[in-house]
C-alpha cells in the first residue's frame, strides 16, 4: 500500500501543472483572441449575414432575400462589367509590375552607388498619396491642354506619322484617355503599374541580398557563362519565396484598386463603366447608394478572391519554394 | 589533368598589396597546399587561379596555355567552396549534374519540360545520370541523391560539393578550406578521404587551408604563405625539419617551436652565457635566434643547457607537453616528454634541459635561416 501511494502521488502532481499551464496559456491568448474575434471575424460574419438581406442603413428592419443579391451579381450587365474591369486590371497590373519590379531590382542591384538614386526615384510613387497623384495625372491626361497629348502632337509632321496611331491622332485628334471607354481601364492599369512596381522592386532588392554570393562563383565554375544562365541557375530559384510573396501582395493590391477611379470618375466608374472595379462597386452600392445588402455580397465575393489567393500562396510556400 | 604554372602574380586592392609576386609550379597529379594565417592572400591566389578574380599582374598557365585572360568557366577547373555553395533548390543528384548539364547540353536541351524532348537530350541525360551515379558511389552518397542540401548534415554537404567537382574531369581541383566547417572528428576522417581520393584520381589538387595539420597530412608539397608571399614551398617533412624562415618554423608545428636568443662571440654561439656545441662563420650576425622543436628538447640532469621550473603540463596520454619557465629568460619553452617522465614534471619542479646541436635551427636576426652553422661533433655526443 505504501508503495502504491508514493507512485500515484507524483502522477497526480505531474498532471496538475500541465493543466495549470494550459489554463495560463488560454488566459494569455484570450485578449488577442477576443480582439481578433471582435474586429475581424464578427464583421466578416455580419457582412456575410447582411449579404442575404436588403438592409439599408437607417432602416429599422430588413427582409431576408436569400441569394437574390448574389444572383444579381452574376446576371446584371453592370456587374459583368465590374468583373471584366477588375480582372483586366489584375491580369495586366500584376505580371507587369512584378516583372518590372524584378527587372529594376536586378539592374539597381548591379549598379552600386548610382543604383541608390534610381531606388529612390522608383520608390517615390509608392510613398506619394495616390489620390494626389491621380489629380496630377488627370491634368496630364487632359485631352486638349494635358501634357501627354501636347507631347504627342509634337510628333505630327515627323516620321512618326507613318505609325497608324499617330496618323489617326494627327488627323482626328489624340485619344480622350480618361473619357474614352477603350482607353480608360488601360490608363488606370498604367498608373497602377507606375505606382506599384517600385514597391515590388524594394521587395525584390531585399530578396536579392539573401542570395549567396558564392553561388554565382560556383555557377561560373560549373560553366554558366551567360547572365541568363546564372539567373536561371541561382537568382530566380533563390527569389522563389520573394516572388510568391510579391505576386500575392500585388494581386491583393490590384483587387483593392479604388483611389484613382474615385478621383477620376467620382460619379460612376469610368466611361460606360469600363473602369468599374470591385472596390469602387462596394463603395458605390454600400456607401453612396446605401444598398448594404448588395454591397455586402460584393464584399464577400472580394473576400473569397483574396482568401483564394492567400491559400495559393500558403500552398506554394509550403510545397514548392521552401528550401529550408 | 594538367600542369599548372603561376607566374609572378600580383594583386592589389586599392593601396593594399595582397599578393606580391607569387610564382609557383605545380606538376601534373601533385597535391599542393597553400597554407598560412588568415589574410595572407591564399584564398585570393586560389580565386585568381580559378579565374574568379583578376590578377593585377602576372600570368597563369594551365598545361602550357596562358589562361590569364580566360574566364573562369572556360578554364576547365573544378572548385570546392568553403561554404560548399550548393544550389539549395536542386537535389543532390541535380547539384552534381549541373557542371555536366552546363557543359555538354545546349541551351534548348536544358529548358525545363520541353528540353527533354529535344533531339539528343535523352542520350545526354542518360550519360549524365551515369556519371552522377558513379561520382555518388565514389563518395558514398548514392543514398542521398534525392535529397535537397537543406536536409543534409555538414559532412554530407561537403561530399556533395566534392561530387560536383569530380563528376567531370577538370584540369585541376581547387579546394578552398573545404574542411573548416566540419567538426574535429569528421575533419580528421574527411582529411584522409580527400588524400585517398587524390591518390585514386591522380589529379592535380590545390588545397587552401589555414590549418597546418591538414597541410602536413595531405600534401605532396606545402606552400607557406605570409604577407602576400610564398615563404617556402617544399614537401611537408622539409618544411617541418628544415624551414627557410623563422615564420615558417613558427607557423608549422604544434605546439609552436621554441625560439631563443643566442649570441655569437668569434665562432662560438652562446645561449644564456653557455657555449653551445655549434660553430658559426665569422661574418654571421652577432645576435642570432635558435629554434627548437618541443621534441628536440629533453630533460637532463648532467650539464643542462637551460634550467627552469615546470609551469604547466598537458598530458595527452601518449605524450606530455610541459611548459617550462626558464630561469635565465623571461619566456617559457615547451617540451615534449614521454609518459615515463611524468613524475619529473610535477608543477613547480626544477628541471634541466638539453638538446642535440643538430636539432637546433639557427636563424638570423631578421628571421632568415642560417645554414652554415656547424655542429661540433664531440659536443653532440656529450649532450646526448
Amino acid at each position: 500500500m505504501v508503495t502504491l501511494d508514493t507512485s500515484s502521488r507524483p502522477v497526480r502532481r505531474a498532471a496538475s501543472p500541465t493543466k495549470r499551464q494550459a489554463r495560463t496559456a488560454w488566459g494569455l491568448t484570450a485578449p488577442a483572441l477576443t480582439l481578433m474575434l471582435l474586429i475581424l471575424l464578427v464583421p466578416v460574419a455580419v457582412a456575410g449575414l447582411l449579404s442575404f438581406t436588403n438592409y439599408s442603413l437607417g432602416n429599422s428592419g430588413f427582409d431576408w432575400v436569400g441569394i437574390q443579391n448574389y444572383e444579381r451579381l452574376f446576371t446584371r450587365s453592370t456587374y459583368a462589367k465590374m468583373f471584366i474591369a477588375t480582372f483586366t486590371y489584375v491580369v495586366t497590373v500584376v505580371p507587369i509590375s512584378v516583372g518590372l519590379g524584378l527587372g529594376a531590382a536586378l539592374v539597381v542591384n548591379s549598379m552600386g552607388r548610382i543604383g541608390d538614386i534610381y531606388k529612390t526615384i522608383y520608390f517615390l510613387p509608392v510613398m506619394a498619396t495616390l489620390l494626389a497623384m491621380a489629380i496630377a495625372w488627370e491634368f496630364m491626361l487632359h485631352p486638349s491642354i494635358g501634357a501627354v497629348n501636347r507631347t504627342l502632337e509634337m510628333g505630327c509632321g515627323t516620321w512618326l506619322e507613318t505609325l497608324p496611331f499617330f496618323a489617326k491622332g494627327c488627323a482626328d485628334g489624340f485619344p480622350l484617355w480618361l473619357g474614352d471607354r477603350d482607353y480608360a481601364i488601360w490608363v488606370i492599369c498604367f498608373i497602377g503599374i507606375w505606382q506599384g512596381f517600385g514597391f515590388n522592386m524594394v521587395l525584390y532588392l531585399a530578396g536579392l541580398t539573401s542570395v549567396h554570393r558564392e553561388l554565382y562563383h560556383a555557377a561560373e565554375m560549373d560553366g554558366a557563362k551567360t547572365g541568363w544562365e546564372r539567373f536561371r541557375l541561382v537568382t530566380w530559384p533563390a527569389l522563389g519565396p520573394t516572388t510568391v510573396f510579391v505576386v500575392t501582395i500585388s494581386c491583393i493590391r490590384a483587387f483593392q484598386v479604388f483611389d484613382t477611379i474615385e478621383a477620376f470618375w467620382p460619379q460612376g466608374g469610368g466611361p460606360n463603366k469600363s473602369a468599374y472595379v470591385m472596390m469602387f462597386a462596394i463603395f458605390e452600392k454600400g456607401i453612396q447608394q446605401n444598398l448594404i445588402g448588395i454591397g455586402s455580397a460584393i464584399t464577400m465575393l472580394f473576400l473569397v478572391f483574396v482568401m483564394f489567393l492567400t491559400l495559393i500562396q500558403r500552398w506554394l510556400v509550403e510545397r514548392k519554394v521552401h528550401y529550408g | 589533368m594538367a600542369q599548372l604554372a603561376i607566374n609572378n602574380i600580383t594583386k592589389t586592392f586599392g593601396d593594399t598589396s595582397v599578393l606580391k609576386g607569387i610564382s609557383l609550379d605545380i606538376q601534373d597529379g601533385e597535391f599542393v597546399s597553400l597554407v598560412g594565417p588568415s589574410g595572407c592572400g591564399k584564398s585570393t591566389l586560389l580565386r585568381i587561379i580559378a579565374g574568379l578574380e583578376e590578377p593585377s599582374g602576372g600570368h597563369i598557365m594551365i598545361a602550357g596555355t596562358d589562361v590569364t585572360s580566360t574566364r573562369a568557366s572556360d578554364r576547365n577547373l573544378s572548385m570546392v567552396f568553403q561554404s560548399y555553395a550548393l544550389y539549395p533548390h536542386l537535389t543532390v543528384a541535380e547539384n552534381i549534374a549541373v557542371p555536366l548539364r552546363m557543359r555538354t547540353m545546349n541551351a534548348t536541351q536544358r529548358l525545363p519540360l520541353i528540353g527533354r524532348v529535344m533531339p539528343g537530350a535523352s542520350d545526354k541525360a542518360k550519360e549524365i545520370a551515369q556519371a552522377v551515379q558513379h561520382a555518388a558511389n565514389v563518395l558514398e552518397i548514392d543514398l542521398l541523391l534525392d535529397r535537397k542540401p537543406g536536409q543534409l548534415s555538414g559532412g554530407q554537404r561537403q561530399r556533395v560539393a566534392l561530387g560536383r567537382a569530380l563528376v567531370r574531369e577538370p584540369a585541376a581541383f581547387l579546394l578552398d578550406e573545404p574542411l573548416s566547417n566540419l567538426d574535429a572528428k569528421l575533419r580528421v576522417q574527411t582529411r584522409s578521404e580527400i588524400a585517398e581520393l587524390h591518390r585514386r584520381l591522380n589529379a592535380t589538387f590545390i588545397y587552401v587551408t589555414h590549418d597546418q595539420v591538414e597541410a602536413m597530412t595531405m600534401s605532396d608539397r606545402i606552400a607557406v604563405m605570409m604577407g602576400g608571399e610564398i615563404l617556402q614551398c617544399a614537401p611537408p617533412e622539409v618544411v617541418y625539419d628544415d624551414p627557410d624562415d623563422i615564420r615558417v618554423a613558427e607557423f608549422i608545428g604544434s605546439p609552436k617551436i621554441n625560439i631563443l636568443p643566442v649570441e655569437r662571440t668569434e665562432r662560438d654561439l652562446f645561449l644564456f652565457g653557455q657555449r653551445l656545441p655549434l660553430t658559426a662563420k665569422l661574418d654571421a650576425p652577432a645576435l642570432l635566434q635558435i629554434g627548437l622543436r618541443p621534441e628536440a628538447l629533453r630533460l637532463t640532469k648532467t650539464a643542462p643547457l637551460m634550467t627552469g621550473q615546470v609551469a604547466h603540463c598537458e598530458n595527452l596520454g601518449s605524450e606530455i607537453f610541459a611548459q617550462i619557465a626558464l630561469d635565465e629568460h623571461t619566456g617559457r619553452v615547451v617540451i615534449k616528454a614521454t609518459p615515463e617522465e611524468r613524475h619529473k614534471l610535477s608543477l613547480g619542479a626544477k628541471v634541466g634541459l638539453g638538446f642535440a646541436a643538430t636539432d637546433a635551427l639557427v636563424f638570423g636576426p631578421k628571421g632568415k635561416r642560417l645554414r652554415d652553422i656547424e655542429a661540433t661533433a664531440c659536443s653532440v655526443s656529450e649532450v646526448a
